[in-house]
């Protein structure tokens, strides 16, 4: 049986099951938020919308500061000033839950804005899963982005892209 | 009853005026989920036409020649939801097994039509007008065009809607089902070709 | 006897019998459709022939009859490393197949074999180191920190009882679904000990903050817990030559040069071997014991660790920065044949290779482990 009531396609259906069932566990890309994929979809495009931005534009803002990062080769690297970045790197690969070819880097970026003190964590998955699927994973995710959040730290508005 | 009207007549009108999704309602709640994406609302609806066409024959074999004769029709409800749930499982066996290119593109749909209340709804209203057994199946196959036909305009529409600029409140379900209205409203202008009822 | 009631249960029964015979119907179809028989499977021409009940898809099917294709997404069809050439009895590709297949492939018959059914006798062509790989349980016979975040287990295999590898190889470690994770999962890890030493292996694991398999083994592992594992996998491993030899590893990089190192003693080998690690802080440095005792078997080794975030108080004598840097100037200042072994950190990794090529070490000549 499929899941009564229905809110979003199979395909979305097969992506959550990929993702594993969660219910209060850590390591989870939906966290302990029980709502369907679909709606946390939804609930951030409409965030970022009325942020003024796209999900392409905050990952490749997010993507252009992580290759910063990787110059520094695991030191922290000073990018424009006012943020601290620096890349880990741990072994293995991960792939992409909603079933696109390819394997990401288990490589992360810790960014930390010298002007607020806030911190950023991503990682090579998690900046597949903004810009080509507008995932920022669920409440409860060791690496959500709610997109206020980075607008917030990273300082993106309308206005900068 | 509706002994009169032929099978052809009988088809194009629950394609366009008695569409079982605009005019009835019923099977709202996977057209609302699945009209996001338009390659999924073909492959839904081809996949409700398929399976509302056979399920109207079955159930109108069952109706005639076990329920009605044994005096079980109060029992007619349960009756068909069980042998749309069967022929539904059978059908998935039968394409895994037969053709596993089409169970991949069509047999992931195949849960979703359990719960799809359109097909119990044609089954049950063919019982009520009293068709015969080729009207039953005009009536199966184009209620699921209909239904098709539905989900794929509304696919369409949605697609457009992306870039509108929809209020934050109605945003999802909300606008979809404003807009389900209004074409609702557009096919009731066909209502004046045939009378069906 | 109110006559109203008879044909209600008249009625229910003959409803409950309608039920009854579709439900059996559908076992029966069930039965018949799912039956694929005994298929066989030819692999290599005939250097290998298994025969499985059909109906699973061939990933698992080899895996139960102990052929272990690698796969890190549990037949999901989202990593893309189960392929397997195909040259007959596959079926039609799949939609889920595609996206990971070039042209090439496509025409040579390769095909995901987690996404394969298996429906009838199947002719497979595969590597043949894939048959080396095997399944082990062992028993966690002793865990400590050698640094503030890596952490050392030592594992006796109980069956098999010993593994045939080679130094610089790697295993993939079960995490079972714990308090934290729902679901089980397999990481890699590098193998730390001697070849020599078969009975069991050493592995050396880094915390990953937030990570499913580190926080396992960091926090959940215990003495005498048993594990899963398989392997041996991986193309890093000691060339035979008498060049001398540049190591570099960044952090539990260091694991399979270390197992390289004590291969090299073991075969008594003469060469110059250096090996820089490159990590934060003095306290970072572990192993220390174990490359001293290997260097007095090697005269030709020394180790060079380099630190890149060395304090005034750490009172530190030796080098400082990145690692490649002290690197480029023993090229610069002492050219020589060489081959590299480099492992962790795969930006390292990356600078290293250019760094070679452009000072005198072919390609051919650098074999690296890169972590992602």
């Amino acid at each position: 049986m499929a899941r009564f009531p229905v809110f979003q396609s199979p395909f979305l259906d097969a992506a959550e099951k990929r993702m594993g069932s969660c219910e209060n566990k850590v390591h989870c890309y939906m966290g302990d938020d029980t709502r369907p994929l679909s709606r946390i979809l939804a609930e951030d495009e409409a965030e970022v919308n009325a942020l003024g931005l796209t999900h392409e534009a905050i990952g490749h803002r997010l993507f252009h500061l992580a290759e910063q990062a990787k110059k520094g080769l695991g030191s922290p690297v000073v990018v424009e000033d006012r943020f601290l970045v620096a890349v880990e790197a741990a072994r293995g690969k991960l792939s992409c839950p909603f079933g696109h070819p390819g394997l990401f880097a288990k490589t992360h970026v810790v960014l930390v804005n010298q002007k607020t003190g806030e911190s950023l964590v991503w990682s090579d998955l998690s900046m597949h899963l903004i810009a080509e699927h507008g995932f920022y994973q669920g409440k409860g995710s060791p690496y959500r982005l709610s997109p206020k959040k980075i607008a917030a730290v990273l300082g993106l508005s309308r206005a900068s892209h | 009853m509706d002994g009169g009207v032929s099978a052809p007549v009988i088809l194009f009108a629950a394609i366009f005026t008695n569409n079982i999704l605009l005019v009835n309602f019923l099977g709202m709640c996977s057209f609302l989920a699945i009209s996001k994406d338009l390659k999924s609302s073909i492959g839904l609806g081809l996949a409700v036409t398929f399976v509302m066409t056979c399920t109207t024959g079955l159930n109108y074999v069952v109706n005639t020649f076990i329920l009605i004769p044994y005096g079980l029709e109060q029992f007619r409800f349960i009756v068909f939801i069980i042998v749309i749930a069967a022929f539904v499982q059978l059908l998935e066996m039968i394409i895994e097994r037969v053709s596993p290119l089409l169970y991949v593109v069509l047999g992931v749909f195949l849960p979703l039509i359990t719960v799809n209340c359109a097909i119990l709804g044609v089954c049950l209203f063919m019982i009520i007008r009293g068709y015969s057994f080729l009207q039953c199946i005009a009536f199966g196959f184009g209620g699921g065009v209909g239904w098709w036909l539905a989900i794929v305009a509304m696919a369409g529409i949605r697609e457009r809607m992306k870039n509108a600029p929809v209020p934050k409140a109605l945003a999802g379900p909300g606008i979809t089902l404003i807009v389900a209205g209004l074409m609702a409203l557009s096919f009731m202008a066909f209502s004046g070709m045939i009378q069906m009822q | 006897m109110d006559n109203a009631f008879l044909p209600a249960g008249a009625g229910l029964l003959i409803l409950a019998g309608i039920t009854s015979i579709l439900a059996l119907l559908l076992e029966v179809a069930d039965y018949f459709f799912q039956d694929y028989g005994d298929c066989a499977i030819n692999i290599n021409s005939g250097k290998k022939n298994l025969t499985v009940k059909g109906g699973a898809s061939l990933l698992s099917s080899l895996m139960d009859q102990g052929i272990f294709i690698p796969s890190a997404c549990g037949g999901r069809a989202s990593c893309g490393l189960c392929k397997v050439k195909v040259i007959s009895g596959a079926g039609p590709l799949l939609p889920t197949e595609a996206p990971f297949l070039s042209p090439k492939e496509l025409q040579d018959g390769v095909r995901l074999s987690c996404q394969v059914k298996v429906r009838r006798d199947l002719s497979l062509l595969m590597d043949e180191a894939l048959f080396a790989i095997r399944e082990f349980s062992a028993r966690v016979a002793s865990a400590r920190m050698v640094t503030e975040t890596i952490r050392e287990i030592r594992l006796d295999l109980m069956e098999p009882r010993e593994i045939s590898f080679k130094s610089g190889q790697f295993i993939q470690f079960h995490v079972p679904a714990y308090q934290e994770s729902s679901e089980p999962v397999y990481r890699a890890y590098s193998i730390a000990s001697a070849q020599a030493d078969s009975g069991g292996l050493t592995l050396l694991v880094t915390r990953v903050p937030k990570g499913i398999a580190s926080t396992y083994i960091h926090e959940h592992l215990k003495p005498g817990n048993q594990v899963k594992i398989s392997g041996p996998y991986g193309e890093f491993y000691l060339r035979d030559s008498d060049h001398e030899i540049i190591m570099i590893a960044t952090g539990s990089g260091l694991a399979p040069l270390v197992s390289l190192l004590h291969q090299l003693a073991a075969k008594g080998s003469t060469r110059k071997i250096t090996l820089f690690f490159g990590t934060y802080r003095p306290a970072d440095i572990f192993y220390r014991q174990e490359i001293e005792e290997l260097g007095k078997k090697l005269p030709g080794f020394t180790f060079v660790p380099v630190l890149s975030g060395a304090k005034p108080e750490d009172d530190w004598k030796g080098e400082t920065g990145i690692v490649t840097a002290p690197v480029k100037r023993l090229l610069e200042q002492h050219p020589s044949t060489r081959d590299a072994y480099l492992c962790g950190n795969p930006l390292m990794i990356d600078t290293a290779v250019k760094m070679f090529t452009e000072n005198g070490i072919p390609a051919e000549r650098i074999y690296y482990d890169k972590f992602a």
